[in-house]
């Protein structure tokens, strides 16, 4: 017994001696590399004040895509086959309209869409006619015809691919995108 | 099994071709309703042992008996019947050996490498029991081609017996497998799918020209949807219509019409037909209802189209002018495209239930309605084949949108694509 005791703490000794030289040899670091701090220069341009622009600067600064990606006309939906204007797109096109009406010199297009439970032909069909549906309501509400382009797309453009009620419900819709200001 | 499927079919129809064996007086009028022609295929021989040779062979006899068993005219005979007779000396045909397997018609295939890139196949068939020579060609083709050479031999077998050749027909469709919607075309048989439009803009409905070589279609771009028609051989395009929303073209079957919708009065749509060079534009339907989908008549007097002047959209027929409307569909509260048999008497159409969409063919003659499909899902946009035996259509029933092949009555059913989706086939008349 002492035996073993004596043999494993000298070979523990050992073992540590070993390690503790080669933490040595780790230790010598290579002699430090004296290196020449390059003098940085700080190019800097005096700041110009930030002019605060009116709202028709901004709307005039913006592209085309800018200006859609903001959405500033939502989306209105329909019902199931049909095309007539619900209750709740009503105020969604006042909405459009007035905004149209601030800004006199935008052309939009209204582009109508169809859900993947109609066929492709007649979906044609009943694009268009969601997309004149809201084109005449517009109109009602005093904005000019040549302001507003109509175009079908079916079914080809869903916007959420699902299939099911909550997707379908949204890609029944027209969408409204401004092609001119 | 299939020949008996065809006896059972009540109805009978004539091809309007008639034939002439060249060297048999024999006058074929094939019907509906014929037991098909069984046709003997022995192996290919094969002249000289180079691997590309006999690779070659392999290729040029699969497409041809694929070809031959699609035709619903001819069947190949069961590969072990083979087995019954001595292999086929192609210098010493023993006739009788092959009329005690049931052959009537016998193909003896040659093949052999020109040079590096050309093989040469020669292909004959014999009438068995008169134990005479019909017909044979010998081609020419790159290895790439293959396909090509072999569904032209089985062309000529079609044409001797007064069929429509199919083998060579190509169907145009739009598919989304490279991003956005572009025009696609492919043989019948679903392969040699080739990009067709690399324009980035989204392409919608094509239909091909009567003789084969021209695309209408419409391209939806900056906010237009406008009809063009395509040559993609040349590369060349022409604006048909660029007015609302154009949409939905076919060309007449003799080649001189072509008839569209368009929604540039007051955003309905209506039918339109024009020169089959898109111009000399005429409307044809004029009413507060939405008119979609013309598809026009083998002999070009009249146009099936859908209206939903009924309150839903139903299946109509007009003169090819415009006039003597009368509904053709009843019994269901939407049905759509429409597409008029070759042979005159069945019209195909989509049915819509319950949100499920099936196809239904409906016969002129007899008013019968057979439903063709049970997919539980969307099957649309049907199309026959210029023989009227087969019909390409789309349907999302694997779950995404893709292409198939069925046939008349509900038989073969096969699927063509597989990469992206891919809808709105048309079968080529040539």
């Amino acid at each position: 017994m002492k035996k073993i005791l004596i043999l494993s703490l000298s070979c523990f000794l050992v073992i540590a001696f070993f390690a503790s030289c080669r933490k040595k040899v780790e230790e010598t670091p290579p002699p430090p590399q004296v290196k020449e701090q390059p003098k940085v220069e700080k190019v800097e341009k005096p700041p110009v004040k930030e002019p605060i622009l009116t709202e028709d600067e901004i709307f005039v600064k913006k592209s085309l895509e800018e200006l859609n990606a903001e959405k500033p006309m939502m989306v209105i939906l329909f019902d199931y086959d049909k095309f007539f204007i619900r209750e709740d797109a009503k105020p969604i096109l006042q909405n459009n309209a007035d905004w149209m009406k601030k800004w006199e010199t935008v052309k939009i297009l209204i582009e109508g869409h169809c859900d993947e439970r109609g066929t492709e032909d007649y979906n044609m069909a009943l694009g268009e006619k969601r997309a004149k549906s809201a084109f005449d309501y517009l109109l009602s509400l005093g904005i000019s015809s040549d302001r507003i382009k109509t175009i079908s797309y079916g079914k080809s453009q869903p916007v959420d691919p699902g299939h099911n009620e909550i997707a379908w419900q949204k890609n029944r819709r027209d969408q409204f995108t401004i092609i001119e200001k | 099994m299939i020949a008996k499927k065809i006896i059972t079919l009540s109805c009978l129809f004539l091809v309007s071709n008639f034939s002439l064996y060249p060297q048999q007086e024999v006058v074929m009028s094939i019907k509906e309703g014929m037991p098909l022609i069984h046709v003997a295929i022995p192996k290919f021989s094969v002249e000289d042992p180079s691997p590309e040779a006999k690779d070659a062979a392999d290729i040029l006899y699969k497409v041809i008996s694929d070809d031959l068993k699609y035709s619903r005219v001819f069947s190949p005979l069961p590969k072990n019947y083979y087995n019954y007779i001595k292999p086929l000396d192609p210098d010493k045909i023993l006739f009788n050996d092959w009329e005690s397997i049931q052959a009537k018609l016998l193909i003896v295939g040659q093949v052999s490498k020109q040079d590096d890139k050309t093989i040469q196949f020669e292909a004959k068939f014999y009438d068995v029991k008169s134990e005479r020579f019909i017909r044979g060609k010998t081609y020419q083709a790159e290895k790439s081609i293959l396909r090509l050479a072999a569904h032209k031999f089985s062309n000529l077998m079609m044409e001797t017996y007064g069929e429509p050749q199919i083998f060579t027909t190509k169907i145009a469709f739009i598919s989304n497998r490279d991003g956005s919607n572009e025009l696609y075309m492919m043989d019948y048989d679903g392969h040699n799918q080739t990009r067709l439009t690399f324009n980035q803009e989204k392409d919608y409905m094509p239909a091909w020209s009567t003789d084969g070589k021209s695309i209408a279609y419409t391209e939806f771009k900056g906010g237009n949807a406008r009809l063009y028609i395509y040559n993609p051989f040349e590369g060349k395009r022409k604006l048909v219509f660029d007015r609302g929303t154009s949409f939905g073209p076919c060309f007449s079957p003799d080649g001189k019409k072509l008839a569209f919708c368009s929604t540039e009065d007051e955003s309905n749509s209506e039918i339109y037909a024009a020169k089959s060079d898109g111009t000399n534009i005429k409307r044809l339907t004029f009413n507060k209802s939405a008119d979609v989908s013309p598809s026009w008549s083998p002999n070009c007097r009249e146009i099936a189209f859908t209206s939903d002047r009924g309150g839903s959209p139903q299946i109509y027929i007009m003169d090819a002018e415009g006039s003597n409307v009368r509904r053709r569909s009843f019994g269901g509260n939407y049905h759509d495209s429409p597409s008029w048999s070759p042979t005159g008497d069945r019209i195909i159409y989509v049915s819509r239930v319950q949100a499920v969409f099936d196809l239904y063919i409906l016969n002129l003659r007899t008013d019968e309605i057979i439903k063709l499909t049970e997919g539980y899902a969307r099957n649309e946009s049907p199309c026959w084949s210029p023989d009227g035996r087969h019909i390409v259509f789309s349907s999302n029933r694997i779950g995404t949108i893709q292409l198939y092949s069925i046939d008349y009555d509900g038989a073969n059913l096969k699927r063509l694509t597989s990469k992206g989706q891919n809808k709105l086939p048309d079968w080529s008349q040539k």
